[in-house]
């Protein structure tokens, strides 16, 4: 990822979004909208739960044989005419895509992978013209922004921002009308798109037995960008790999219908090298870049290597409560929401990110929604503990927890606290809106509860 | 050392910490099962994700009715695919004032053949190749697929089995291309086709 870089104050980030009326509406509709449409094509799948049995089962599988899985990719792209890449960190995958792509016109379509390594600041450096193709995508550049939600990455837009953004680009004032907003956007796009050189895309899976890199989308601007430019870069993750084409029966049986809420996107190609010949269009090379970039790390730690079968639906953030309030740009990473809260950690440092596995109320919706299965609510609560060790807890906290162990193995003082947090309990009312430091802290946000009128022990005497 | 020999190892290394389960055989391929009329199925479900289906009764009406839809639509120039149940159309379009192109970005239909079809979710199945060039599908405002009704299967677990060799690039189409990246308004036709409309012949 970036690099470190500062700690991620997410309580500040999340109290600054509680504050914008607007993002907050926009992400309470949206994601009530992704919710409804989710339940409603999920409930038509009895196989649903065996399904997610499933794909989380061939996930681990893969990832156990990740080595061999990844060595067959690389045979079966290469027979097929493809060039297959190695990196080990987003540096390395940005110098090779920068080096395919020097100086010419690139259309991208939307790739997580690709935002995670900053690779359009690398394209400029090399001197690309370079467009995104995906309409939110879009809209970001020309914002200038990063994305907030994994399938929806414009949420925090309103359409009249949008509108302003968009008669800007085209040079003639737009109504903030959607339709007439995204027939804007396809014109001036389709200009890029016919004059390209280098098409970018990611990849949502890959098939080890037949060399073929698979993606998933509704605007038709993937097909685009595998159709019109001579060469199109595919960059992916390692863990994207699955190991045969049948096991795409279940991942698109999942995929959109926990993503978007459809039974099918639009559109899911399946590349299988450049074009052949008697072709009339198809990229005439076809590269395919494996990155690292930390994920050998995650798969080294056999506690949190499942994180690694995310397929990034982004349904655990439609269902997260705290997401929903504090949206995507308070967790500050490419990979927001629950399993952002995972991987963010992982990726740039405990200390770093280590406010984010404690972004969540353990509520365990995240957990029962994702379509692989990933127990994200026991991965949070595992992170916990290696972010304290990792930053270490702050003084008054161990001086706390030493004084309650004291007093936990002493019967007496157990007596005498009890009497005194009893007492002091009634004197600070039922509902106490102001606590001493560093109690205050703890209360801010939460209801002191009620002490017990007696202590068990007195109880079971009388 | 290589980037490919680092990553490798360091896979190698860690690969067995963790086990490697075995995926439970078979279980997936009861998921799905048939869907019991699978070709009112797909028309339900195609409509649904936004595609004008027609039922052709006698295919020898094929082509005047491909050709009815591109005069309602308003298409003058059209590409389309080589194949040799498309050409009874190209020849009736040849002969009426349809302009035929061979340059998807000058048309204003793209004319296909599709090779499967999904029930279960309204997808069509084309393959590039030669003559089948893959803007046809995509470039053009309108995309007019021909499904013969013996190719549609019922799930995508019944589809890949019947794969035989993949071609540079297989395509799933369901409806027209669509965005709800505005405010969560769908929006149909963004980059790709705005109306798709297939024909269903018995042969």
């Amino acid at each position: 990822m970036s690099g470190p870089g500062a700690p991620i104050d997410f309580a500040a980030n999340a109290r600054a979004a509680l504050g914008d009326p607007f993002l907050q509406r926009a992400l309470r509709t949206t994601l009530e909208r992704f919710r409804e449409l989710q339940a409603a094509v999920i409930a038509e799948v009895p196989q649903w739960q065996a399904l997610r049995t499933q794909a989380h089962a061939i996930k681990l599988h893969t990832l156990g044989r990740l080595d061999r899985y990844l060595e067959e990719l690389e045979a079966q792209v290469s027979a097929r005419g493809g060039h297959v890449h190695w990196a080990r960190d987003g540096a390395e995958a940005a110098r090779i895509i920068a080096r395919l792509a020097r100086g010419r016109r690139v259309v991208k379509s939307k790739s997580m992978t690709s935002e995670e390594i900053r690779l359009n600041e690398a394209l400029a450096r090399a001197g690309c013209e370079v467009t995104e193709t995906d309409l939110g995508e879009y809209l970001l550049q020309l914002a200038g922004e990063a994305p907030s939600h994994l399938i929806a990455p414009i949420v925090h837009r309103s359409k009249e921002s949008i509108a302003e953004l968009l008669s800007a680009a085209a040079g003639t004032p737009l109504p903030a009308e959607p339709e007439r907003l995204t027939a804007a956007a396809r014109i001036l796009l389709r200009r890029r798109f016919l004059a390209a050189e280098v098409g970018i895309t990611g990849a949502n899976f890959a098939v080890a037995e037949t060399g073929t890199v698979v993606l998933v989308e509704n605007e038709g601007n993937i097909r685009l960008t595998t159709t019109i430019p001579r060469v199109h870069i595919a960059l992916m993750g390692i863990e994207k790999v699955v190991p045969r084409l049948g096991d795409l029966a279940v991942f698109l049986t999942l995929l959109p219908r926990a993503a978007t809420g459809q039974r099918m996107s639009s559109y899911v190609s399946l590349i299988t090298g450049p074009r052949r010949p008697g072709e009339a269009d198809g990229p005439e090379e076809f590269h395919l870049v494996l990155m690292d970039n930390g994920r050998t790390a995650i798969h080294a730690d056999a506690v949190m290597r499942e994180a690694l079968a995310c397929i990034r639906c982004g349904a655990c953030l439609d269902v997260c409560p705290v997401f929903e309030r504090a949206g995507g740009h308070a967790y500050e990473s490419v990979y927001p929401g629950p399993i952002g809260a995972v991987l963010t950690p992982l990726f740039r440092g405990l200390v770093t990110a280590g406010d984010l596995p404690f972004a969540s109320s353990l509520c365990g919706a995240c957990g029962e929604v994702c379509p692989v299965k990933i127990d994200l609510p026991r991965l949070l609560l595992e992170l916990r503990p290696r972010v304290v060790r990792a930053r270490g807890a702050a003084r008054w906290e161990r001086m706390f927890l030493r004084g309650w162990s004291w007093v936990m193995r002493s019967p007496a003082a157990l007596v005498s606290a009890g009497r005194l947090v009893r007492f002091t309990r009634r004197l600070l009312g039922p509902r106490p809106r102001w606590l001493p430091y560093p109690f205050s802290q703890w209360a801010a946000s939460r209801d002191l509860p009620p002490a017990a009128p007696f202590a068990f022990r007195e109880r079971w005497r009388r | 050392m290589s980037a490919r020999d680092d990553i490798l190892g360091r896979l190698r290394r860690a690969g067995f910490t963790a086990g490697v389960p075995q995926v439970p055989a078979g279980e997936a391929g009861a998921v799905g099962g048939t869907v019991p009329a699978p070709v009112d199925r797909f028309i339900e479900r195609a409509r649904a994700a936004g595609v004008e289906v027609t039922r052709v009764a006698e295919f020898a009406t094929l082509a005047e009715q491909v050709r009815e839809t591109l005069a309602a639509a308003g298409a003058r120039t059209a590409v389309i695919w080589e194949s040799e149940l498309l050409r009874p159309v190209e020849d009736a379009l040849r002969r009426s004032d349809v302009r035929i192109t061979d340059d998807p970005s000058q048309a204003d239909a793209g004319i296909t053949m599709a090779e499967a079809a999904v029930a279960e979710t309204g997808t069509l199945v084309l393959g590039a190749g030669p003559g089948r060039a893959r803007g046809v599908s995509l470039i053009p405002p309108l995309h007019i697929a021909v499904l013969p009704e013996d190719l549609i299967v019922s799930t995508l677990f019944d589809l890949f089995p019947r794969l035989e060799g993949l071609p540079s690039a297989l395509s799933f189409i369901t409806g027209p291309s669509r965005t709800a990246d505005i405010e969560h308004t769908p929006v149909r036709g963004a980059h790709g086709p705005i109306a798709v409309s297939v024909f269903l012949v018995r042969i």
